[in-house]
């Protein structure tokens, strides 16, 4: 008996690493530029159908294609900031709010129209049907352990450019002062164009995981923001190590309510969400 | 004016929507001199400083720096060209170390000899504080570090408003006290200050502003104090 609910836990500590690498480019962004991009989880969406047509078309194996998609979304990120958003930023949260809703409709209309309504999914192969056998009938997808391993990868990565790079230092300065961070010749234009560009690279590996874990459509993107938000405010905004914790912490709360009904599962990680809102308002790691 | 000329503000006119906060300026410093703006509260100080650094709104006028115009260049060009401002409120980046502010100012500036070792001997009570977060510092080396981060730049040209601002007199006189060092290494100097002594003391030149206009101009040994009252209150 006790097996079944380890189980659950370590498959929603799992699920944690998908839901992480959800959430590390929209708390960048976030905590970056103080708005939340509506059309995060679109893109994410997009990316997932940009692998679907490289993979089935060109028949590039899903890994290549993630490494190709990398470049483009980077590029995307910091056109997107430089030449739309930041026409809006900053001088009304609400304007930029409503420019990324925006982008979410036209994004999911536009798949709508080119690939209809239908699930898709992108074929691992053999990487998605191995697992690793833990004896008392606990079991873990390998795709599902890669997965998590690179959650923690990439929030490692992510905290090192922060942290320990000059790029680094120049994005947390315009996050602490934008005015001074002009005065001095630091262009907060340009490093918010940078911040998004790597938030859009996460966005990239994100739909690397995710097209092969589940099934998308174009209407997958809202639920993908909702959990990528509730992962930022359970861990705190900016933090990426809070970010894991925050997408295990929903990840489990999914997986364990699941368990008594799976109807709960869904709602459990909004009520852990909430209760964490209300008790700890600053999440679990707060940076800021 | 100065054959070695840096900077040449010439009928400069700074406007914040309708209104005129500068009303065409005329001011020159050159290369190793040291030039005091002075000025009452909201006489235009900042707003002249900025429109120099290229971060004023609306500018008209001419802007020279070492004979080649700048206004209406990027900030990050012009700074890389070899001028900083220190800006009034020192600004640092509260949630960055001591040594993260400073590295800024070496990646946006010039990259000349002016290095950490040099900052090191110049600020000997920052090295011991550079792992520390800069909003954790004393305003008095809060201002040490937004100046040291000004000199990593390298710059030809020193913009520094209101260094004295909000400090206690001992701590000035150890900020003022580093100014000649800087001038030695053949820096120019623009100090904008509302304290008149403090910055005449240190000044070869100056100019006072009132309400957007130079009022007078020249040199510190010349005007006697009550020209000067009467030029900065405008009574
Ligand atoms: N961003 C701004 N928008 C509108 N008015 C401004 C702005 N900055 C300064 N001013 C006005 O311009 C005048 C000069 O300001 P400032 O240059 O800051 O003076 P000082 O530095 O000499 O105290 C003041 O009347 C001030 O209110
Ligand atoms: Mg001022």
């Amino acid at each position: 008996m006790a097996g079944v609910w380890i189980n659950q836990i370590l498959q929603g500590i799992l699920l944690g690493g998908l839901y992480t690498m959800f959430a590390t480019g929209l708390s960048l962004s976030a905590g970056v530029m103080r708005f939340v991009n509506i059309a995060h989880g679109d893109f994410i969406v997009l990316a997932c159908f940009l692998l679907l047509i490289l993979t089935t078309s060109l028949g590039l194996n899903p890994i290549v294609a993630t490494l190709v998609i990398l470049p483009v979304a980077f590029a995307v990120g910091f056109g997107l900031q430089r030449f739309l958003l930041q026409r809006v930023v900053g001088e009304n949260v609400l304007l930029v709010i409503l420019v990324t809703f925006g982008l979410s409709i036209i994004i999911e209309n536009g798949l709508l129209e080119g690939f209809g309504a239908d699930p898709q999914k992108v074929a691992g192969g053999w990487m998605e049907t191995a697992t690793i056998g833990l004896g008392g009938g606990i079991n873990m997808g390998l795709f599902q352990v890669v997965t998590f391993v690179a959650a923690v990868a990439v929030v490692a990565a992510l905290d090192l450019v922060l942290y320990r790079t000059g790029i680094g230092a120049k994005i947390r300065a315009v996050s602490d002062d934008v005015a001074a961070a002009d005065l001095i010749g630091l262009s907060s234009v340009r490093i918010y164009a940078v911040a998004m560009g790597i938030s859009f690279v996460t966005i990239g590996i994100a739909a690397g995981f995710m097209s092969i874990w589940t099934d998308f459509d174009p209407a997958s993107g809202p639920t993908r923001l909702l959990i990528a938000f509730e992962v930022i405010v359970l861990g705190g905004l900016g933090s990426m190590w809070g970010s894991l914790m925050g997408g295990i912490v929903l990840g489990v709360a999914q997986s364990v309510g699941a368990q008594f009904d799976i109807a709960w599962q869904m709602l459990a990680g909004h009520l852990v969400f909430l209760i964490v809102l209300a008790v700890r308002p600053q999440g679990l790691f707060p940076k800021y | 004016m100065a054959t070695n000329e840096l900077l040449s503000v010439e009928g400069v006119s700074v406007f914040y929507d309708k209104f005129r906060a500068l009303d065409r300026i005329d001011i020159n410093v050159g290369a190793g001199e040291i030039v005091s703006i002075i000025g009452a509260n909201g006489a235009g100080k900042s707003t002249l400083l900025k429109a120099i650094i290229g971060q004023a709104g609306r500018v008209e006028g001419r802007i020279q720096f070492e004979g080649e115009n700048i206004l209406g260049r990027a900030t990050a060009d012009i700074v890389a060209a070899g001028m900083m401002l220190v800006p009034e409120g020192r600004r640092l980046f509260p949630s960055l170390t001591v040594e993260e502010n400073l590295r800024l100012g070496w990646a946006v500036g010039r990259k000349g000899e002016f290095g950490f070792a040099e900052l090191w001997r110049l600020f000997p009570a920052l090295e011991e504080r550079k792992r520390q977060k800069a909003g954790s510092l004393s305003g008095g080396q809060q201002q040490m570090v937004a100046l040291g981060r000004a000199l990593l730049a390298n710059p030809k040209l020193l913009l520094c408003d209101e260094i004295s601002l909000g400090l206690a007199p001992l701590v000035v006189n150890e900020l003022y006290a580093l100014i000649p060092r800087v001038k030695e290494r053949g820096i120019g100097i623009l100090i904008v200050e509302q304290d008149i002594e403090r910055s005449l003391a240190v000044a070869d030149r100056f100019y006072c502003l009132l309400e957007g206009r130079v009022s007078l101009a020249g040199h510190p040994r010349e005007a006697t104090r009550e020209m000067v009252m009467k030029h900065y209150f405008g009574l």
